[in-house]
């Protein structure tokens, strides 16, 4: 009784809040000069590109929450280390043979072994078979002509995906039984660590990420006498985060390595006791969050046109945001936080143009709010504990 | 006991043996301003290389790079005091200078930032002193070029408002287009910004003739490909915080026709002995930097080099480390015959009298390819 009285006090006082927000809001948008509807279109097609990108390097912080519940504070590095893979292969290529063997034989190796322990690939014909598909592939990637950038997403992907799995082996591992704090602080190492690596071995310098792909193409469009200004990532962003949830909801909830990554989500100890590989699922779980980690660092470079080693930190801690707002553990939760931030950060700007050094605060303060009313974000269980 | 005399007499022996004249530099060696940290700093060594000694003692450089950080610049401030350094060069930026310049201003010991812009800077104390022109002047300048030569009438200014720098260069840069009876519409933004579509998106609807853009590069270049995408191709102008290759490297061909104002190279000084002196640190600097590009060199290079030596030519003066006679001999310092051009900071407070900014332009044809073309050089002293 006292339970539903306090919910249903605590609906009413939200109900208010969102409406004298929305009147607020109306009054905002009718007392602004020259917010015209293409303005509005402008708004949120920019909105939607940059709340994509947020969405999907949230993807990643949750799904290995929701299995290790770790907070990996590394993600954004190794979103940086995406970037940074797609820029090597796709501004040194054509590589020379030699060079190129080389670099096939390390990285089809790891990419190799990776694969091979974490989908069970034993049977010696499949493993044939693959390996002659990763390195021929790899190779001739490598060395014949300059990589497009579907090419180097790919490559990139799958060299994130293989560090993703080395930094878990190497960092994380070795403190499956250790206190939770234990692994969080690690966590927050890593990330340091990855990022003075990064300033060592890529250069402090920013570097620029111009290629000229079909994402940058102008595709613009005209309401009555304006134009709105897009360009083919505003479509293709969206997309791909859309496309991935879907994949991974279907992985996870379909096939058998899904199962055994719920059931290690619910219960380590218990998943292990029922003949699931532990190990495995959780190297596998860091693997497809690097990857998502690699996409949303290509399509962030193609938007901004510009890599730098430090780069992962503030998406890195927005994504977080995002994963929180949401629900972290809960896929949809994440794209929903993410999406919610990028219209907060754009609206902010374009509502309150003097506020707009503030959209991080307002971003914030519903993290606060929501914290408030909804302790486990929009849409994610209920937890009792919490890091 | 017999072990700490015999401690004594080594450390008063190897005060002797090694007397050295201790000399700080903070600067940004990385982080965001990582590269125009560099080419000071190579500046400052190449000075270093031409006069390694002042009245018969080593002069050692003691080098600290605060990450771009205000903490970080404290932390070396502090390092400085600790280590007893006679003076200290830098800081670049005046959001990393103005903390720093607090600490050393208490503990009495000499700083000199090679290229704060910021007046505050050498409004702290009497031991503050800077090696550029403030930005009263350099956005006055500024302002003029854009509203009577670019003939603008209505001008969007984009302002990094977590930056003392940048803050305060638009706000003189605003002042004075208004002045001028040119409209202006100011943006912000904080450090790190990426996505500047919602900005943008506010300018569209006041319709501007030019844009002024008063921050760093690191923020710039994804400026200038959002802005071109977004179909904007109004002329851009920047300050010195431009004048650094991350910009055209950065944003690469969206970069070309970039106009800003800097600290003047060699071509640009008008006084010819001072011009002289230029060159011949510029063909000593490439003989020295081993592979230093040719766009490296700059004024932020002519700047670190002065602020080296400005401060040997006081201790020279003084003829001794005693700071409080190497600041008087600074503070009175007339005409010393810098490579960056005259410098005299007699009767003012630590900003030099006799200043040149340089008016430059990007021409960009992609991150690997581009120039920087020299338009014309304005000095303090032809102004004011």
């Amino acid at each position: 009784m006292a339970a539903s009285k306090i919910t249903s006090r605590s609906t009413i006082i939200s109900l208010l809040i969102g409406a004298v927000f929305v009147v607020l809001l109306g009054a905002r948008i009718n007392s602004l000069e020259n917010y015209t509807f293409a303005r509005v279109v402008q708004d949120f097609l920019n909105a939607l590109t940059l709340g994509s990108l947020y969405a999907l390097i949230a993807l990643g912080y949750t799904m290995v929450y929701g299995i290790i519940r770790l907070i990996n504070f590394a993600h954004g590095e190794i979103f940086m280390l995406g970037s940074y893979f797609a820029f090597y292969a796709m501004t040194l290529t054509p590589l020379p043979w030699a060079i190129s063997l080389l670099v096939t034989i390390i990285l089809g190796g790891t990419v190799l072994l990776v694969l091979r322990s974490l989908f069970n690939l034993e049977e010696p014909k499949r493993t044939f078979v693959l390996s002659l598909v990763i390195f021929g592939g790899t190779f001739f990637l490598l060395t014949f002509r300059k990589l497009g950038w579907v090419e180097g997403l790919t490559l990139s992907m799958l060299a994130t995906g293989v560090a993703g799995v080395l930094l878990e082996a190497i960092a994380y591992k070795p403190l499956r039984g250790a206190p939770r704090e234990s692994m969080l602080i690690t966590a927050i190492a890593a990330s340091f660590f990855l990022q003075n690596f990064g300033q060592l071995v890529f250069g402090a310098r920013v570097r620029g990420f111009n290629a000229q792909t079909i994402l940058n193409k102008p595709l613009n469009f005209h309401i009555g006498p304006e134009t709105v200004y897009f360009t083919g990532i505003l479509v293709v962003v969206p997309l791909i985060t859309a496309l991935l949830l879907w994949v991974l909801n279907l992985f996870v909830s379909r096939t058998r390595l899904g199962k055994a990554m719920r059931a290690t989500a619910q219960d380590a100890e218990v998943a292990q006791m029922m003949g699931v590989n532990v190990n495995q699922v959780i190297a596998l779980t860091f693997f497809i969050g690097s990857i998502l980690a690699a996409a949303a660092g290509v399509m962030y470079a193609i938007r901004f046109g510009q890599i730098h080693p430090l780069m992962g930190l503030m998406p890195g801690i927005k994504a977080f945001t995002a994963a929180v707002i949401g629900g972290i553990g809960s896929l949809p939760g994440a794209v929903l936080g993410g999406l919610l931030l990028g219209f907060i950060e754009i609206y902010v700007v374009s509502l309150f143009p003097t506020l707009s050094a503030y959209k991080d605060v307002f971003a914030f303060v519903l993290l606060i709010l929501i914290l408030l009313f909804r302790p486990s974000g929009l849409v994610g269980e209920d937890l009792t504990e919490k890091v | 006991m017999r072990k700490s005399l015999l401690l004594a007499v080594l450390v008063i022996l190897g005060s002797f043996a090694f007397a050295q004249v201790k000399i700080g530099v903070n600067l940004e060696l990385s982080g965001r301003f990582a590269a125009i940290g560099n080419q000071t700093l190579n500046g400052i060594k190449v000075a270093h290389m031409q006069m390694p000694k002042v009245i018969g003692q080593e002069v050692q450089l003691v080098i600290c790079d605060d990450e771009t950080t205000r903490e970080g610049s404290i932390a070396c401030a502090q390092r400085f005091v600790n280590e007893g350094v006679v003076g200290v060069l830098g800081a670049i930026s005046s959001s990393m200078s103005i903390p720093a310049a607090e600490v050393l201003q208490d503990a009495g010991i000499i700083m000199i930032s090679t290229s704060s812009t910021n007046p505050q800077t050498t409004q702290i104390g009497d031991y503050i002193f800077r090696m550029a022109y403030t930005d009263d002047f350099q956005g006055k300048l500024a302002a003029a070029y854009v509203v009577k030569d670019l003939g603008a009438k209505r001008v969007a200014i984009f302002r990094q408002i977590d930056d003392d720098y940048s803050y305060g260069l638009a706000g003189f840069f605003d002042a004075t287009a208004k002045k001028l009876g040119a409209k202006t519409l100011v943006q912000d933004y904080v450090a790190n910004t990426v996505d500047f579509t919602a900005q943008l998106n506010n300018i569209r609807g006041f319709k501007p003739d030019a844009i002024y853009y008063s921050g760093f590069c690191a923020e710039g270049a994804p400026f200038m490909k959002q802005l071109r995408e977004q179909g904007f191709t109004q002329q851009v102008v920047g300050a010195d915080a431009s004048d650094d290759p991350q910009c055209p490297e950065g944003a690469g061909a969206a970069f070309n026709n970039w106009i800003f104002t800097g600290f003047a190279t060699p071509n640009l000084i008008p006084d010819p002995e001072a011009k002289k002196r230029a060159e011949a640190f510029k063909a000593k600097y490439f003989a020295s930097i081993k592979n230093a590009k040719p766009g490296d060199f700059n004024g932020f290079v002519l700047a670190g080099a002065d602020s080296y030596n400005v401060l040997v030519a006081a201790i020279k003066k003084a003829g001794a480390t005693d700071v409080k006679a190497v600041r008087d001999a600074l503070a009175n310092m007339e005409h010393y015959p810098g490579v960056s051009g005259d410098i005299t900071y007699k009767g003012t407070d630590g900003t030099p009298k006799d200043r040149t900014i340089g008016f430059y332009q990007y021409k960009v044809k992609s991150a690997n390819d581009w120039k920087k073309i020299e338009l014309f050089g304005k000095s303090t002293a032809e102004v004011q």
